[in-house]
């Protein structure tokens, strides 16, 4: 069984013969390799060459082409401060608040900004790999994408203020993300993974999600799906227990949950969905291999009689982590008690 | 009629009406209440009302959100020169560190704090520790509160404390908050406190402010 079918049977529920393991390693592989987390964003081939190293050294079940949260909104005009070790962020967004939005144009995945070099990696990534190895591209959600084009703070008070516009802007969101998803499973991409940080409920009401976002998400998700998208994977960090039972209606076939779910909440909440997590991001900085070893046990012990479970991280594994502690996860997939 | 109309005051704040906020708070100032006790009996009033709906579990910050709006609307009514005259519960250094923009919950936490009365010096976003440790220096703040979405950040909070006491500013509390930092503990983030939400980062400012009048 290569690894794309053993995800996709973990997908189904099904008993697989190893548990997988995803370690979500993205500028961390930049720190393994000696480069630069500002070369690592901006080079398809860096990036690409940067994963199947980290992979080698630790042997998990997927690379990634992630850059950061920033690339759809670069390619659509908002400028970025770029800094050596630490990833781009928005200096200057492109859209206020009383732009008119029917100016809005959908970035072409090929030409705009870093979309091309996320696209080259992908492409790169599944020559090397082929089915052995899950390829993972990555697009933002469509709220977080508003708010990376307007301001956080300027997408939520317009999301009172005028609801109606906000719905549109989200509508155009979405058609810029699953233009660019279909553009990654094009270039080789299995599956790009959805981030969606902004319509955590740590930022927005459940409310807000289940009227604004969930729909969008259905939407690409369904998208994804007709393009041959292995599976529709969802990660939206931090307190999510509220909106976990709108996940199956927006067609989510992977759900992450963050160190602040428990596996009881995701398992009762999710019961027939495949769900990876969740051991603490800072963890793998803050703590040693045993505890690692620990957590992952735990968790594979909760799982194991339910299936449809990846081991791996409640979030990024960051940059800074210990190599030991990832490998820690790794070999707990391996080892029997 | 005036208790009447504060009442309405705080009401319109709560439920994050900006104008009608604004409207009546020109109305209690017409009718000879002076800015300070608008302030006090009313903004303070709304957030300790605020505060109290806002547990852990139940924790709405777009409805903080549209309060903290409504409050920093006719705070710039009330002082328009930005001078508040009612600082005596002591003055908070706030800044997003250096390397992250993501200052919603830093922002949070200033109309927060400005709605209970306390003076705020906000350092902004993407902010390098040189310049959070002069305003701290010249600003005589009871705490300086530092906020972090991501990891990359955690080594500069690390210095803030030491940083302090090499000025001689042992006085003063470190007060971390943000989803990185939140995972972590004071003892490994070398802080004396780290806040679960704006107003749990509240509670522990009335405290020292309360030790530090």
């Amino acid at each position: 069984m290569n690894c794309l079918e053993k995800i996709t049977a973990t997908i189904k529920m099904q008993h697989v013969e190893r548990v997988p393991v995803i370690a979500q390693v993205f500028g961390h592989a930049a720190t393994l390799a000696g480069v630069s987390i500002n070369q690592y964003v901006s080079d398809g081939e860096t990036l690409a060459r940067c994963q199947l190293n980290a992979q080698r050294k630790y042997g998990y079940d997927a690379v990634f082409s992630v850059m950061d949260t920033s690339v759809e909104t670069e390619a659509m005009g908002s400028i970025l401060h770029y800094y050596r070790n630490m990833y781009p962020v928005v200096a200057k967004h492109v859209l206020s608040p009383d732009i008119d939005l029917s100016d809005l144009v959908v970035p072409d995945p090929q030409e705009a900004g870093r979309m091309p070099e996320m696209l080259k990696a992908l492409g790169i990534l599944r020559k090397e790999l082929g089915d052995e190895t899950l390829v993972v591209g990555c697009v933002v959600g469509p709220f977080t994408l508003a708010g990376q084009l307007l301001g956080l703070e300027n997408t939520l008070y317009l999301a009172i203020d005028n609801p109606e516009r906000l719905e549109r802007l989200l509508d155009f969101t979405t058609e810029v993300l699953i233009s660019f998803g279909r553009a990654q499973l094009k270039a080789g991409a299995h599956l790009p993974i959805v981030f969606d940080p902004a319509a955590s409920p740590a930022v927005i009401p459940s409310s807000f999600f289940r009227e604004f976002e969930m729909p969008r998400l259905k939407r690409l998700f369904l998208a994804l799906e007709s393009m041959g998208s292995a599976g529709n994977w969802l990660h939206i960090a931090g307190p999510v227990t509220s909106i976990l039972p709108y996940y199956r209606d927006a067609g989510v076939d992977i759900a992450n949950f963050d160190y602040c779910v428990s596996m009881d909440e995701a398992n009762n909440m999710l019961p027939a969905v495949c769900l990876d997590g969740n051991i603490k991001s800072l963890s793998f900085i803050e703590g040693t291999p045993a505890e690692i070893r620990k957590e992952s046990k735990k968790l594979l012990s909760y799982f194991r009689e339910r299936g449809g479970f990846i081991l791996s991280s409640g979030c990024e594994i960051p940059p800074e982590s210990r190599p030991e502690n990832i490998a820690a996860m790794v070999q707990a997939v391996e080892t029997k008690e | 009629m005036v208790d009447k109309r504060m009442k309405a005051f705080i009401s319109a704040v709560l439920q994050g009406d900006c104008d009608r906020s604004v409207r009546v708070a020109q109305e209690l100032k017409e009718s000879g209440v002076s800015s300070e006790k608008i302030v006090v009996n009313g903004l303070e009033t709304a957030m300790s009302a605020l505060d109290a709906k806002c547990t852990l579990e139940e924790f709405n910050l777009l409805e903080i959100m549209l309060a903290g709006r409504a409050v920093m609307a006719v705070m710039k009514l009330l002082y328009p020169s930005g001078v508040t005259t009612n600082t005596s519960k002591g003055t908070v250094v706030i800044a997003t560190l250096e390397g992250d923009v993501h200052d919603l919950g830093k922002n949070i936490l200033k109309m927060v704090l400005i709605g209970k009365g306390y003076r705020v010096i906000d350092c902004g976003k993407d902010c390098p520790l040189p310049k959070l440790i002069e305003v701290t220096s010249s600003e005589n703040p009871i705490a300086v509160g530092i906020s972090g979405l991501i990891t990359p950040v955690i080594a500069q909070v690390k210095q803030v404390r030491g940083l302090l006491d090499d000025r001689n500013l042992h006085q003063v509390k470190v007060i971390a908050g943000g989803a990185a930092l939140k995972q972590s503990s004071p003892e490994k983030l070398n802080v004396d406190f780290v806040a679960e939400s704006a107003f749990d980062c509240l509670h522990y400012l009335e405290k020292v402010a309360e030790v530090a009048i």
